[in-house]
């Protein structure tokens, strides 16, 4: 498909700061507009372009639009004659057509898919997504089959052009190698109620299970009708490993995005960002996840300030409540100041093609052309926080077997002195364990941050945004929180995003499935799933597939709004730490995204570890 | 009514059809050399250690008790222990409690799955588990997953309660039943040829332990016995090469008399010259 790295020697690109290529001020963790650019082809949007400059008279963005949409098909005229020297006909043929016309084959439209992901890199916008691939490539499958071509060349097709989205990762990925954001959305239903999971959604997964790559990573969009038999042969992809497919729930999702003023017709074609954030498709420059609620440090905080005044627990409750107020006050002022440090304020002329809104407005992405503005805020450590405070609830307000200043004496001592209270304090309940004692607690909590910060207008013109992720904060934000009253040890992780807390001893995938649907999810839907661990030998027939996807429709039909499923064998992630040599294909699932076990920090190899050890 | 239980394990994919919770109900008149449930069976409670993450701090130990030259430890021991690796080995529940428990899982239970009671032996608590399965009646499936080892009236009643058995047969040939797991085997073939009859849907299963269980001679023989009563199906579990994992929990060694690293024999074609399908689970 071309578009790679040619020179197998050339290095990380560092700019004068020392920072990788992807790194630095930039606009990405989108969902491009795709269709767009494969329905007109660059010649007619070039026209219209120049037409919409003609009557404006004067825009430097239509300019600079104009600019470089010509740089990008001259770079394609290069590549053109490159693979017409080199004897690659299809390829020559290809280019001979697009980008400048629209695709006149499935395959000159992977070609064209290509050609936009290499472009829109070299243009510094890094996560760039493949969002609902199965529905804006569609169209080329379909004429192709039309016109006579065989099922298996087509995914023939498909399965070269994933390939091809696996070379250069080490350029293109973000915190550890693996993450590149080329996540992928398959399925869905229309707002006529029509089921969109067609043929080519069918066999990207089919693609996925032969090739099992890291990229794309799958994301399945399921609701309470979809066939449970979509659900098991997506559970065969769960069995590769890979760490997906990720299951989103139409059924949550839609009226989630709806209430925050999403218009349904964006709504119903929502994606997902690199990870797991709920990002509606073309015509949004949302930046999901701009910052993080981190819940075990607003609730740190109101322990050392109010525990000791506060004669009931309720009392309390109410001060931590006041406290994520606060905190959501100075997470979007911090806002106010990434953008003021010009984080997301240049300008992308060619990213702004791709994205709905920009060209009708005369207005770069980075002036707010898109639709949507709308900035996310992720919420980490929910588990610990709950589990903190039903700690406390017990510990000092019912059974009384401490005062607030003796817990917080043995919190700031990170428990050392104090074994037997820190045992009594984790053998109250747990978030995970389908206990209404702290399930309704994280209720609380998610209840407050979510009012509060839903729809707060940001300085963009868009709003913010409640979420359940954590990204890689489960280490982050975890490393700047003490010691907590759920037992946890200073600075240990948390669960990753809206999971246990990893030192719970699980009941089950059951219990964990109703802990985590309890909330009504449609007021708490920036994204982050819940992640469970299933020890591999449960896939190892087809009655386990079956039960496997029975989960998953027990969690859609519960109200789930994101899951994520992974296969795992403790035994052999330990084996791989010690012996990586004979592990090389070894992938696993980190936070939103899967990758190669070997190429992760240890840190985060000890997380996956830790997390499967009191596994479902 | 109170029963002994040492563990409850949700999504148990290999103990009946569908999505199941498995109750394991605590102590065996059985001791199988390769029996990877230890903890179970012994009938009484005790307090038991992790050994993974242990500091080697001695506090549980100073606290402990030196009874049959093994250590059992106190409810001190187990509040001290600055890693939380002590836990009692059970938990004692009323039917009532249990079946409540049970029950917050019946949105997923109820769609082909359902309860089955393990152990141990669950027949040794019949009265308790005979309270729990005639609460659950007509609320979810019903299942036992039996050794067989019990007096002909404790089965036929528990069974009369059950809408699913799985009824393991280990080896054919008393002696060696003895020999591997302490007791002999009539009553346990008396209690499979009344399942047989019974009407209630079943299960065999055997377990594959390598030149123990697995030879032509005890294969060929359990291929006749299922025959004999013309069942048509039988599962059969490859030995768990992590069945001495929990022995350390309970301060005892694993020592089988059989070679643990030997691979086990299915032999299904035994199985298929007596018009029997064999699934390995």
């Amino acid at each position: 498909m071309g578009f790679n790295r040619t020179l197998r020697s050339v290095p990380f690109y560092r700019d004068s700061h020392g920072n990788k290529a992807s790194s630095g001020p930039k606009q990405g963790n989108l969902v491009p507009d795709y269709g767009f650019a494969l329905q007109n082809g660059f010649e007619t949007i070039l026209a219209d372009t120049r037409r919409m400059l003609a009557e404006t008279g004067e825009s430097p963005f239509y300019e600079s639009v104009i600019a470089v949409l010509e740089a990008a098909m001259d770079f394609a005229d290069r590549y053109r004659e490159e693979a017409r020297q080199k004897g690659n006909t299809k390829l020559y043929h290809a280019l001979c057509n697009i980008p400048r016309k629209k695709p006149a084959s499935f395959y000159e439209s992977c070609v064209f898919m290509k050609f936009l992901l290499f472009t829109l890199r070299c243009n510094r916008n890094t996560h760039i997504t493949l969002g609902r691939f199965d529905q804006y490539m569609y169209p080329f499958f379909e004429g192709d089959l039309k016109a006579g071509s065989s099922e298996e060349s087509l995914l023939e097709t498909l399965e070269e052009f994933f390939i091809s989205i696996n070379f250069d990762l080490d350029i293109y990925s973000g915190m550890q190698q693996g993450d590149s954001g080329q996540s992928m959305v398959l399925g869905g239903y229309s707002p006529s109620g029509e089921d969109m999971y067609n043929r080519l959604s069918e066999l990207c997964i089919q693609a996925s299970l032969e090739l099992s790559l890291i990229d794309p990573k799958i994301n399945l969009r399921a609701s309470s009708r979809t066939p449970v038999q979509r659900l098991e042969f997506a559970t065969t992809l769960t069995r590769q490993g890979l760490g997906f497919p990720q299951y989103c729930n139409d059924d949550i999702v839609i009226p989630g995005l709806t209430a925050l003023g999403y218009a349904p017709e964006d709504a119903y074609n929502y994606a997902v960002a690199a990870c797991w954030e709920y990002l509606v498709s073309g015509n949004a420059m949302d930046i999901p996840n701009l910052l993080t609620m981190n819940f075990p440090l607003v609730v740190e905080t109101a322990l050392r300030q109010e525990l000791c005044r506060c004669a009931s627990f309720d009392a309390f409750l109410d001060k931590v409540k006041e406290e994520i107020r606060r905190e959501c006050d100075r997470l979007m002022e911090a806002a106010k100041i990434r953008e003021k440090d010009g984080e997301f304020t240049q300008k992308s002329p060619y990213l702004s093609i791709f994205v709905g809104g920009c060209l009708a407005s005369d207005k770069d992405v980075a002036e707010g052309g898109a639709v949507y503005n709308n900035y996310g805020i992720h919420g980490a450590g929910i588990s610990t926080a709950a589990d903190s405070l039903a700690a406390v609830k017990k510990a000092v307000y019912e059974e009384q077997i401490c005062t607030g200043e003796e817990l917080l004496e043995a919190l700031s001592d990170n428990f050392e002195h104090h074994a037997e209270l820190r045992n009594r304090l984790l053998s109250y309940p747990k978030m995970g364990n389908n206990e209404d004692y702290v399930d309704s607690l994280a209720s609380e909590i998610m209840e407050a941050f979510s009012a509060y910060l839903n729809g707060k207008p940001n300085s963009a013109g868009g709003i913010f945004r409640a979420g359940t992720g954590s990204a890689m904060e489960y280490l982050f934000s975890a490393a700047r929180v003490g010691a907590t009253p759920d037992g946890r040890k200073a600075g240990q992780p948390y669960g990753s995003s809206f999971s246990p807390a990893i030192t719970t001893k699980l009941e089950g995938p059951l219990s964990c499935i109703q802990s985590f649907t309890k909330f009504d999810m449609r007021k708490i839907i920036n994204g982050g799933p819940l992640t469970m661990e299933i020890h591999d030998t449960v896939f190892r027939n087809e009655d386990g597939i079956r039960k496997v996807a029975q989960l998953v429709k027990g969690f859609i039909d519960l109200g789930g709004h994101q899951l994520q499923l992974n296969s795992i064998n403790r035994d052999r992630l330990l084996d791989a730490q010690k012996h990586p040599e004979d592990h090389p294909n070894l992938i696993v699932r980190v936070w939103g995204w899967s990758g190669y076990f070997n190429e992760l920090d240890k840190a985060y190899q000890d997380h996956i570890i830790q997390r499967t050890e009191f596994m479902c | 009514m109170k029963g002994l239980v040492f563990s409850i394990e949700e999504f148990s994919v290999f103990d009946g059809p569908g999505v199941r919770t498995t109750v394991f109900l605590k102590g065996c008149p059985l001791h199988c050399e390769w029996c990877h449930n230890p903890e179970g069976q012994e009938t009484g409670n005790r307090i038991i250690r992790s050994r993974n993450g242990c500091l080697q701090c001695g506090r549980c130990e100073a606290e402990a008790a030196a009874e049959d030259g093994r250590l059992r430890y106190t409810a001190k021991s187990m509040a001290l222990c600055p890693n939380h690796l002590l836990r009692y080995c059970a938990r004692e529940y009323t039917a009532e409690e249990l079946v409540r428990k049970i029950a917050k899982n019946f949105h997923f239970l109820n769609k082909g799955g359902g309860v089955t009671f393990s152990g141990g032996e669950p027949l040794l608590q019949h009265e308790f588990l005979t309270a729990c399965l005639s609460l659950l009646e007509g609320k979810t499936h019903r299942a036992i997953q039996t050794s067989g080892f019990a007096a002909p009236e404790i089965f036929r009643n528990a069974l009369s309660h059950a809408d699913y058995m799985l009824f393991d047969l280990k080896l054919m040939d008393e002696t060696e039943h003895i020999r591997y797991t302490g007791v002999s085997n009539k009553a346990i073939l008396q209690n499979f040829a009344f399942l047989c009859q019974s009407g209630v849907p079943f299960v065999a299963r055997t377990p594959l332990i390598p030149h123990v269980t697995d030879t032509p001679e005890n294969l060929t023989a359990i291929a006749r016995a299922l025959s004999s009563h013309g069942i048509k199906a039988i599962e059969l579990l490859p030995y768990n090469k992590m069945a001495g994992a929990k022995y350390a929990l309970i301060e005892e060694t694993y020592a089988p008399s059989f070679d643990t690293s030997a691979e086990c024999s299915p032999r299904t074609e035994i199985f298929k010259s007596y018009g029997i399908a064999a699934r390995i689970v």
